[in-house]
């Protein structure tokens, strides 16, 4: 209660004395008293913006307000956030296989072995420093799947290889390694779980709509707080826009508008752009009218619905539950999970190339 | 025609800001003075410039001309007179214009021994016009930062602007301007029907007087503001709606380059109760 | 020299009451019904009467007000309470979130049938007691302008607002076809409502009603600023008296009209200034809400029909075409 009553006592005080100045006294007091309260209301508004300058790119024709702003001071700390780690060194092949080389290797049996060792040193650097190679092997017996982790880890190889060469038409050669989402984390830092639906919330009143509170999903907007279940996992109508000018038969309703525009200020907050880096906003639908960006956003949704569906729901059952969500689910991909507030991940940067391994094609 | 039968001896010579007795006259209905003359002037030069831009375009459809600022590009520099140096002109001639005109409401108020209560309204109005194709962009750095002009495409670069800022009602400027507008044709309504309604009537009663009006309101919301007041408020209400305008564009982008949503973040991480 | 601080100084201007006058409160004139539901001992307040009238009250009961209150606080308190349960009856909480708060109307799925209390039923009755107590208020205006021998002109105007709240909230919602159309009630949820409706029918800055709402709203506040500044312009010649004015010229709407009539050729009159004002502000929620009654029931993208009329700007285009990868796959999702 007291984080409650105190700034009301603040303001109330603030109040009374500032309209006792105000009353109270000749003029020239007066207009000191309303002077001073405007000089500090300007500097508290001022104190939450940010400052100039800034820069921005000129994204459309001329006039048309189609641009990406930026602001360098808040850029350079995303950029430094931002950065790949040194690649480790090359080492000359062994000239056999891991697969003689080690016992019960399912995944990259074909690889040197020297190279699969520098591979897995770099899986330790990605995903566990700290722990090291005991995040995923008994230390005793490496060879052992005794660890949950290590069942994941070979999935999460199969992924990275699908996304690199299935996917190109959203990462393009850029491609991804772990290092991309894990950052040195275990989980990466934003992976989503499945909120229980609307109109499960319990007792009289309405509780449970997925909307109506400050959903970082969406923004820290009211307009859904999880829009990744319709739409990154099932394949729900993103497209709600009437396709002709009469009314025709899109059933579409303004309460489905809303999630759809949930889903899209995540993507521009997961990827520090605003609509205008895909559309000209006079008309969402029109492909003509945007910019070449949405192409491959359009396949990063189909992505990621693929990946959700195909390398982590089939995991669900290999997670403990401490690594499960509240309805029991597994942790999923959005776009925040690779990108992490950059247009690219890195600023598309990118050290593919220095681990082959994970640009080649799944074995069927 | 010219002259109504009462207004020969409101017409007296003096007031003026600028050049004595130079333009001091009317012409039919409209006095001229120095300012007059600018505003025509301009007003003219801004005009063809207008239809120049529109002759070059691809189309004489009223609704679909549009003569756009530069690219970025060319940052604060001049732009050739087709890629956006019309557009400047016409800035320059509208900004002209509408200063001149706010200056000849002065001397007019003048010679009627008035107040400047309209010009210091429009000021505000003008204010915001300069803030939208002068300020923003200086503090942006590119004249391709301000709205073209033509009907639908202004409304087109209002909608990218505010979806440049994902949500652009969470703006809390907007709020307050957008208040302002609404509070201003509220209070509006409420005055215009007080008045209309004291002065008509119904059957045959007599007409009423101000203070019907405030007890009618009183009788209603407890509060009769009356009829000096309703003037000051409503003029008050006008003037922020335009201004308040002014401060939500020229924070989005020079102060604030983000989704207004996120700019909340200071409200929901107050360190009593985050 | 020209003394500019007695032509610009602001206690030249009149923008406050610098003189306070006290005197007997006005009851008012005594009302064809009597006076006996008139409540509250007028009292006066300092700082309102530095920029109008200083008395306050007394206020006007009677049963259809008191109907309408109490329906008013009923929606208020159904709003509030559902709120307050969404953050778990948490006080702070309540205040830190409520800019973000919803009562939301039911899922689009129950179409127009009575969904349960915690899924819409809520909604539908804080909709029904706000509109009983609209509904009530407005006979109230209506009532408290015949009492006093006036015209009804305020509460025709207050109508033409009613409806566009109806249209928001029920009309559309039941050609829709579905409660789930309607309005959230919420600060931030009915900002994210609106935004989202543009989105779903195409953009409403092409919908023309829409556009000539905004003029009547920008139009409104250029009448006010003008009429406004006009009135405390000429207010050193008693201008704010406007029946009086009205019907016997003085000098004081001799001089407004000339300021208008010098500036652009035309002037209204202490009159039809206000006639101006109240069809300005009346056609900009009428025209509003026909705009927002063709959305979705007639049109469905309004940037396409303005594109079919001939209205739409074609901008040159500034990259090569971009074909939409679900039609290159066959698939349109």
């Amino acid at each position: 209660m007291r984080a409650l009553t105190a700034p009301l006592e603040l303001v109330a005080l603030a109040l009374r004395y500032s309209l006792a100045g105000i009353v109270a006294h000749p003029w020239r007091t007066r207009a000191w008293v309303v002077g001073l309260i405007a000089i500090a209301l300007v500097f508290a508004f001022g104190s939450t913006l940010e400052r100039l300058p800034v820069t921005s790119v000129q994204l459309g024709y001329r006039g048309t307000a189609m641009e990406a702003e930026y602001n360098p001071r808040l850029l350079k700390p995303e950029i430094e956030a931002n950065r790949l780690l040194p690649a480790l060194p090359a080492v000359p092949d062994a000239g056999i296989p891991s697969s003689k080389a080690y016992k019960n290797i399912k995944v990259l049996q074909t690889a040197d072995a020297n190279q699969f060792l520098r591979q897995m040193g770099a899986f330790a650097n990605w995903i566990n420093p700290a722990a090291g190679c005991a995040y995923c092997h008994s230390l005793n017996n490496m060879a052992s799947d005794s660890l949950y982790t290590k069942t994941v880890t070979r999935r999460m190889i199969q992924m990275t290889r699908e996304i690199n060469t299935n996917w190109k038409a959203h990462v393009g050669g850029v491609g991804v390694t772990c290092y991309t989402c894990h950052r040195g984390n275990s989980i990466p830092q934003n992976v989503w779980f499945t909120e229980p639906p609307p109109g499960a919330g319990h007792g009289l009143a309405e509780t449970g709509t997925g909307q109506g509170s400050p959903d970082k999903a969406s923004g820290l907007t009211t307009l859904a707080s999880d829009p990744f279940t319709p739409f990154l996992l099932n394949a729900m109508p993103i497209r709600v826009t009437g396709v002709s000018d009469l009314n025709i038969g899109n059933n579409a309703s303004t309460k489905q508008a809303e999630w759809t525009y949930g889903l899209m200020m995540h993507f521009a907050t997961s990827l520090g752009v605003a609509c205008t880096y895909c559309h000209n906003t006079n008309n969402f639908a029109s492909w003509d009218q945007g910019t070449p960006n949405r192409v491959p956003a359009w396949y990063g949704i189909r992505m990621v619905r693929d990946l959700n569906r195909n390398y982590m729901l089939p995991l669900t059952n290999v997670f403990p539950a401490g690594r499960k969500g509240p309805m029991g689910d597994v942790a999923k991909i959005n776009c925040a999970t690779c990108h992490q507030g950059a247009y690219k991940p890195f600023y598309g940067a990118s050290d593919l190339a220095a681990y082959p391994l994970l640009a080649q094609r799944n074995t069927p | 025609m010219a002259m109504l039968n009462f207004e020969y001896k409101y017409r007296v010579r003096g007031g003026t800001l600028v050049g004595g007795d130079l333009f001091d006259f009317w012409v039919g209905p409209f006095y001229v003075g120095f300012f007059g003359v600018t505003t025509a002037f301009f007003s003219l030069v801004g005009t063809l410039l207008i239809i120049w831009g529109a002759a070059i375009g691809p189309t004489w459809n009223v609704w679909r001309i549009n003569i756009a600022p530069p690219d970025l590009s060319y940052g604060l520099g001049f732009a050739p007179l087709r890629e956006g140096g019309l557009w400047q002109w016409i800035t320059f001639c509208a900004l002209g214009a509408f200063c001149s005109w706010a200056l000849r409401m002065v001397e007019i108020a003048r010679k009627l021994g008035m107040g400047l209560h309209v010009p210091i309204a429009f000021s505000g109005a003008i204010l915001a016009y300069f803030t939208l194709e002068v300020i923003r962009p200086v503090l942006m750095g590119g004249w391709g930062h301000g709205f073209p002009y033509g009907i639908l495409s202004h409304l087109d670069w209002v909608s990218n602007v505010g979806y440049q800022h994902l949500q652009f009602h969470y703006n809390p400027a907007h709020m307050i301007a957008v208040t302002f507008f609404f509070t201003t044709t509220f209070i509006l309504a409420m005055h215009g029907g007080a008045v209309l309604s004291s002065l008509n009537p119904p059957g045959d009663e007599p007409v009423k007087t101000s203070a019907h009006e405030d007890s009618f309101f009183r009788d209603l919301i407890v509060y009769s503001i009356g009829p000096l007041g309703i003037h000051r408020l409503g003029w008050f209400c006008a003037i922020n709606a335009g201004v308040w305008s002014a401060i939500c564009i020229v924070i989005s982008g020079p102060l604030w380059t983000r989704g207004w949503p996120e700019w909340w973040n200071w409200w929901l991480n107050l360190p009593f109760w985050r | 020299m020209f003394d500019y601080r007695a032509a610009f100084g602001i206690e030249y201007q009149n923008l406050f009451n610098r003189t306070h006058v006290e005197g007997p409160l006005d009851i008012g004139p005594v009302l064809k019904s009597g006076n006996e539901f008139r409540r509250g001992r007028p009292w006066t307040s300092v700082l309102l009467g530095f920029i109008g009238s200083a008395q306050v009250g007394p206020f006007y009961l009677g049963a259809v007000g008191l109907a309408s209150i109490v329906c008013g606080f009923i929606a208020f308190e159904i709003i509030g309470l559902n709120m307050l349960a969404s953050v778990n009856w948490d006080p702070v909480q309540f205040i830190r979130q409520l800019p973000w708060l919803a009562l939301e109307p039911p899922a689009p799925a129950y179409g127009l049938h009575i969904p349960p209390l915690a899924e819409g039923g809520w909604w539908l009755m804080a909709g029904f007691f706000l509109t009983a107590a609209i509904f009530l208020w407005w006979v109230r205006v209506y009532q408290r302008a015949r009492a006093l021998g006036m015209g009804t002109h305020v509460a025709w105007a207050f109508a033409s607002a009613i409806f566009l709240y109806l249209v928001d909230g029920f009309i559309r919602p039941l050609l829709m076809g579905s409660w789930g159309e309607g309005v959230p009630f919420g600060i931030f949820p009915h900002l994210d409502w609106t935004a989202a409706l543009s989105v779903r029918y195409g953009n409403l800055y092409y919908d023309p009603f829409h556009m000539l709402s905004i003029v009547f709203l920008y139009g409104s506040t250029l009448l006010f600023a003008m009429h406004g500044g006009t009135i405390l312009a000429v207010s050193r010649y008693w201008g704010e008296r406007e029946i009086e004015l009205t019907t016997d010229r003085g000098t004081a709407a001799e001089r407004a009209g000339l300021f208008w009539r010098w500036i652009m050729g035309f002037n209204a009159s202490y009159e039809s200034i206000h006639r101006w004002a109240w069809w300005f502000a009346v056609l900009c929620t009428l025209t509003g809400g026909i705009g927002i009654l063709l959305t979705g029931t007639v049109v469905d993208n309004w940037y396409l029909w303005g594109v079919k009329h001939g209205i739409a700007p074609m901008y040159p285009h500034v990259y090569p075409y971009i074909a939409d990868p679900g039609h290159l796959r066959g698939v349109l999702q």
